[in-house]
């Protein structure tokens, strides 16, 4: 699903990834890990293309993201749902306006909107939520909106940016289980984390990145 | 196209400050522009009216026999261009002098026959009635019997130079005024786009094209153009009724028999689509603007 061909990603002097090849199956769970400035978020900007590789070749889903237009980089990321590290999440619109974003974008009728909102909010935990604005709900749920967001059209990628980042112990766990869930329908998961606790409860593959170089695989122990 | 619908109207209510300058903004250039576009209209149709009323006055050599001066006033009338031809012999002239300015009288009497010459009276065909028209008259009019051709527009050709001087400084004016219009109104909505950036951003990166996120804005921007527009072309009907015609009767200015016109329909519907551009440019231009800086 997810190919990397000597991909290096620099910034003026800094090399953010330096010569990352990589293959993730489709189907597959795993983490991305290291410390800060490893060059996790980078990553994955690369994979729904918010980013271009300095060098190196970037497949998702068979597509060639590298030479992607700028064009054809939206239906790219129809297939790619994305939970970013800072949500994301609109302040003016509520619960549920924020997760049909993605649908109405696709041009989804508004019944089939509603429909599949009030359900993606039901797994995520947040029924009786919708009509609430971001700023009413605790991090622990607007992370949870972000995660109905990235899987509310059903995407065949989920790539989710240190999503327990923000929640306590229990919260983290809640989020994981959710994604593992979405995970077992097929979908192709990768998370960049650096919580090594959640790693080892739920001890999928796992990718270490140190200074932008990819240093350790740990495989899956499920 | 009823989430872009939605996402439009919902915005230009939630910004509803921006989006009344913008509309404004369209106004007031709108109004600009037409007050301009009425004066030249108006200045265009005393020009092509008095421009319209061309006599044409060729004065014979004193030397010409009359019977002569009847053979050419013959030869003109069948000119192609011609609607009538009139001739006036020395007494005529030295009549229509007399009743005009009764005090040359002893003068005339004084220097006795052959100061005025005879002439032929030549009136044009409204169509032949234009610079160009007169001067192919002129020159057809280039006889040994003939001493001297006057058609009087001299000035009225000057006033065209000054006219279109007048026009090109119109055009360069009207332009400025529309550049600077499309700035204001882009800059507006680039605030109303900084202020919806996140969820721009957002929507880009859950996979919206650049159409879908441009669409709402351009729907706004064609409603602050219709309505800027309305408003403009409104204040320029109450600039016509009630400053424009107050002050020439105020003026007393009788430039033209017909008080000063408002535009025609096809000029208005011109404001109204200069309105509708300059909104829709300006929405474009901002969101545009944002789009490529977007990942």
């Amino acid at each position: 699903m997810i190919r990397l061909y000597h991909v290096s990603k620099t910034y003026g002097d800094h090399a953010a990834l330096q010569d990352i090849n990589l293959k993730v199956a489709k189907g597959e769970f795993c983490y991305i890990t290291g410390p800060s400035g490893a060059g996790k978020t980078t990553l994955l900007k690369l994979l729904y293309a918010a980013e271009k590789p300095s060098e190196g070749k970037v497949l998702v889903g068979g597509v060639d993201v590298t030479s992607l237009s700028r064009r054809r980089r939206p239906f790219l990321r129809r297939n790619i749902g994305v939970i970013f590290q800072d949500f994301k999440l609109i302040p003016t619109r509520t619960v549920a306006e924020n997760v049909s974003l993605s649908m109405e974008v696709l041009g989804y009728p508004r019944a089939t909107i509603q429909r599949r909102v009030r359900a993606v909010l039901s797994i995520v935990g947040l029924k009786g939520r919708e009509n609430n604005l971001p700023a009413q709900l605790s991090g622990g749920e607007q992370q949870r909106v972000a995660v109905a967001r990235a899987i509310v059209n059903d995407p065949a990628v989920l790539l989710a940016d240190e999503p327990t980042g923000n929640l306590d112990g229990g919260m983290a766990i809640e989020v994981i289980e959710i994604l593992q869930a979405i995970n077992l329908r097929g979908t192709t998961v990768m998370v960049a984390t650096h919580d090594m606790a959640l790693m080892d409860r739920f001890p999928y593959r796992a990718l270490r990145f140190v200074q932008g170089k990819l240093v350790r695989e740990r495989p899956c122990r499920l | 196209m009823a989430h872009v619908l939605r996402r439009a109207f919902r915005s230009l209510w939630e910004n509803l400050y921006l989006n009344l300058v913008a509309t404004g903004v369209i106004a007031a250039s709108v109004l600009m522009l037409g007050v301009f576009l009425m004066v030249m209209y108006n200045l265009n149709a005393i020009t092509h009216s008095w421009a319209s009323d061309v006599h044409v006055s060729a004065y014979f050599r004193a030397d010409v026999p009359t019977e002569r001066c009847f053979e050419l006033k013959e030869q003109v009338a069948a000119m192609p261009g011609i609607e009538a031809v009139r001739f006036v012999s020395e007494q005529e002239a030295r009549g229509y002098l007399v009743d005009q300015l009764p005090e040359t009288e002893p003068v005339l009497l004084e220097l006795g026959e052959g100061v005025l010459p005879a002439s032929l009276e030549i009136t044009l065909v409204p169509t032949m009635a234009h610079e160009q028209g007169i001067r192919d008259m002129v020159a057809a009019l280039d006889m040994p019997e003939l001493e001297e051709v006057d058609y009087g527009q001299q000035w009225v050709e000057r006033f065209n130079s000054f006219l279109a001087l007048l026009r090109l400084l119109g055009v360069i004016l009207g332009g400025l005024i529309a550049i600077a219009a499309v700035f204001l109104v882009a800059n507006t909505i680039h605030l109303v786009v900084y202020s919806r950036r996140t969820e721009l951003e957002t929507m880009r990166l859950v996979g919206a094209t650049d159409e879908i996120i441009m669409a709402p804005f351009i729907i706004e921007g064609l409603v602050q153009g219709v309505l800027g527009s309305g408003i403009g072309i409104v204040g320029l009907v109450v600039m016509h009724r009630w400053v424009i015609l107050r002050l020439q009767q105020a003026l007393d200015l009788t430039l033209a028999e017909d008080p000063l016109a408002f535009l025609p329909l096809d000029y208005t519907l011109a404001l109204l689509i200069v309105g509708v551009l300059l909104g829709v440019l300006g929405a474009w231009s901002a969101v545009y603007r944002f789009l490529a800086k977007a990942p």
